[in-house]
């Protein structure tokens, strides 16, 4: 009995002692962002940071955001973000549902082969194709323009080896009545699997949408007109420029770019992680 | 009959055509074209053959070098912290009876936020004298470093920073990989008298080693393509001191800096035969460890 006393208390103690050093661990991470708000609510914050750093401002203002706000860029920036998303998103899902599907159910010449080189474009980075792209979307006249980043979604190979996994656990049992009853493949795709693919799709939704958003590299290199720049586009420049850059202005632009996104991903965090881990479940 | 059979085929190829196009244009068409470009002088529009030149060249190159130590440098570092730091904080998690649901949360913030906006949230936290790191290291009475400042730490800022992004995602999927492990043999040893710790380390860790394996594959892939934190930190040179300079800043720099397509898709090639034998590395020691 007098065991059983110790271990309970030994035992909370370990909890408590858990919960502490994550919850020093997560203030870490959460450092930064928590900073970041409380400089760009500064209204003494010019050029420096207000030092030392501390969490409640000393002077709160919106003044940094009525700047933000007034120019307009910033949501300008989040319309194209969107829309790419949105065209992006698009196509991933149609492509890769289709796709995977066909590699799920299908019965035809060649698929191994054809699977396996959707791995293989798994393996090469995106790096190789910069330039070709750059160079054949310049000659038929598409820069600066939304469809060099939107187009290539048409291939999402990530996508392709989901949903294929997803179709593969879908009975066959569920073709073969409609086979039977002279159903054509795309009939049956569309009224029976299609509508099965609630989960997969939302995963699809969620990771594509993520890439989309927080993709960088070729949207800069594609978009060179300032009114058509992504909300990444439109910070790099900011931060990049020359001159005089203010600390609150940086914090307030930073914070409005990210908590919205934060804030979405409280609402969805549980579908969001799901999808993530899902992600890697599948070693190879 | 026949024809029933080639109609069915046919359209099997037509689910498969959106993605099979893509893939002509966006990955088939551009990885030949790269190759072929690579043995030109290029600059868009005029070309001139060059044979191998490219190629020696940016082997020769003292530039390219110090992007490849820097990529590997940072990559190196970035991995060795991260991969067991996010394992050790998922494995409490996994163990927690309560929060469980808010830690997975705070840790994986940082993993959704755009790398870009959170490297200028950094060039602030890295400020050496009035940023939140040093801060926070002095309040504690440990060393503080230039970091950004100076060539011979900047590259531990962008270590810092790449860690604190990537965090989430090890954590998250150390998490899934953990519960998948079987409750039995937690049991079973129990049983044998193991306490937690002896399980962590005899039953947990071996458990986990393709779970490893992916970080380390997927780590590397994705630290060999690193360009977009180092370019709003360290701009397109890679201040300071081209310290931030990568493998893929040099792609950037060469070929939309400086217009030289050649050399630019030379180095994508040779960026892209690194990638590939560190794959091929990885997959063959993971199944040499499977077989294990």
């Amino acid at each position: 009995m007098k065991k059983n006393g110790s271990n309970k208390s030994k035992k909370l103690t370990i909890e408590i002692i858990k919960v502490v050093v994550l919850f020093c661990f997560g203030l870490i991470m959460m450092g930064p962002f928590i900073w970041m708000v409380s400089v760009s609510f500064e209204r003494m914050a010019n050029i420096q940071p207000p030092f030392p750093p501390r969490l409640f401002p000393k002077e709160f203002s919106f003044f940094n955001y009525e700047i933000i706000l007034e120019n307009g860029s910033l949501l300008k920036a989040y319309f194209n973000s969107f829309v790419v998303a949105l065209g992006s998103v698009a196509l991933n899902i149609f492509s890769a549902l289709l796709a995977g599907y066909a590699f799920s159910k299908g019965v035809f010449k060649g698929k191994k082969l054809l699977f396996v080189i959707i791995l293989a474009t798994m393996m090469i980075p995106g790096e190789i194709t910069l330039i070709p792209m750059y160079m054949m979307f310049n000659k038929v006249g598409l820069l600066n323009t939304f469809y060099p980043i939107i187009f290539p979604s048409l291939l999402f190979g990530f996508g392709i080896i989901l949903t294929k996994q997803y179709f593969d656990k879908l009975p066959n049992s569920l073709r073969e009545a409609a086979q039977i009853d002279g159903a054509s493949e795309v009939r049956i795709f569309t009224k029976i699997f299609l509508p099965l693919t609630g989960p997969i799709s939302a995963t699809l939704i969620i990771l594509s949408f993520m890439r989309s958003w927080n993709s960088f590299i070729w949207p800069m290199i594609v978009l060179s007109d300032q009114k058509l720049q992504t909300v990444p586009i439109y910070l790099a420049s900011f931060s990049m420029e020359d001159g005089t850059r203010y600390a609150g202005l940086t914090m307030g632009l930073a914070t409005a770019s990210i908590l919205p996104v934060i804030i979405v991903f409280l609402f969805l965090q549980k579908y969001i992680i799901q999808s993530v881990a899902l992600s890697g479940l599948k070693g190879e | 009959m026949k024809k029933k059979s080639k109609n069915t085929q046919l359209v099997w190829y037509l689910f498969l055509l959106p993605s099979f196009l893509g893939l002509a244009l966006f990955m088939a068409y551009p990885v030949m074209e790269s190759f072929r470009l690579s043995f030109f002088r290029s600059n868009g529009t005029i070309e001139k053959w060059a044979g191998i030149d490219n190629y020696i060249y940016v082997f020769k190159n003292a530039g390219f070098w110090q992007a490849v130590r820097n990529t590997f440098y940072i990559g190196f570092f970035q991995l060795l912290i991260s991969i067991p730091l996010g394992f050790i904080i998922a494995s409490i998690i996994n163990q927690m009876k309560w929060f469980k649901n808010f830690f997975k949360v705070i840790f994986f913030i940082p993993y959704v936020t755009s790398i870009v906006a959170a490297a200028m949230v950094f060039l602030y936290v890295l400020h050496p004298d009035m940023g939140l790191l040093n801060t926070l290291l002095s309040s504690l009475g440990l060393p503080t470093s230039t970091w950004l400042a100076d060539s011979t730490t900047a590259r531990w800022g962008v270590i810092i920073l790449s860690v604190w992004h990537q965090l989430g995602f090890i954590i998250i999927i150390s998490l899934a990989n953990l519960q998948a492990i079987p409750n039995d043999i937690y049991e079973s040893s129990s049983i044998d008298g193991a306490n937690r710790f002896k399980q962590w380390w005899f039953i947990t860790i071996p458990n986990m080693t393709g779970t490893f394996a992916f970080f380390v594959v997927m780590g590397w892939i994705g630290a060999l393509k690193r360009f977009s934190e180092t370019y709003i930190l360290g701009g397109l040179q890679g201040s300071p001191g081209r310290s931030l300079y990568t493998i893929v800043g040099f792609i950037y720099e060469r070929g939309f800096g400086g217009n030289e397509f050649g050399v630019a898709s030379a180095a994508a090639y040779i960026l892209f035969a690194i990638i590939l034998i560190f794959t091929i590395f990885n997959l063959k020691i993971s199944k040499m460890n499977k077989a294990n």
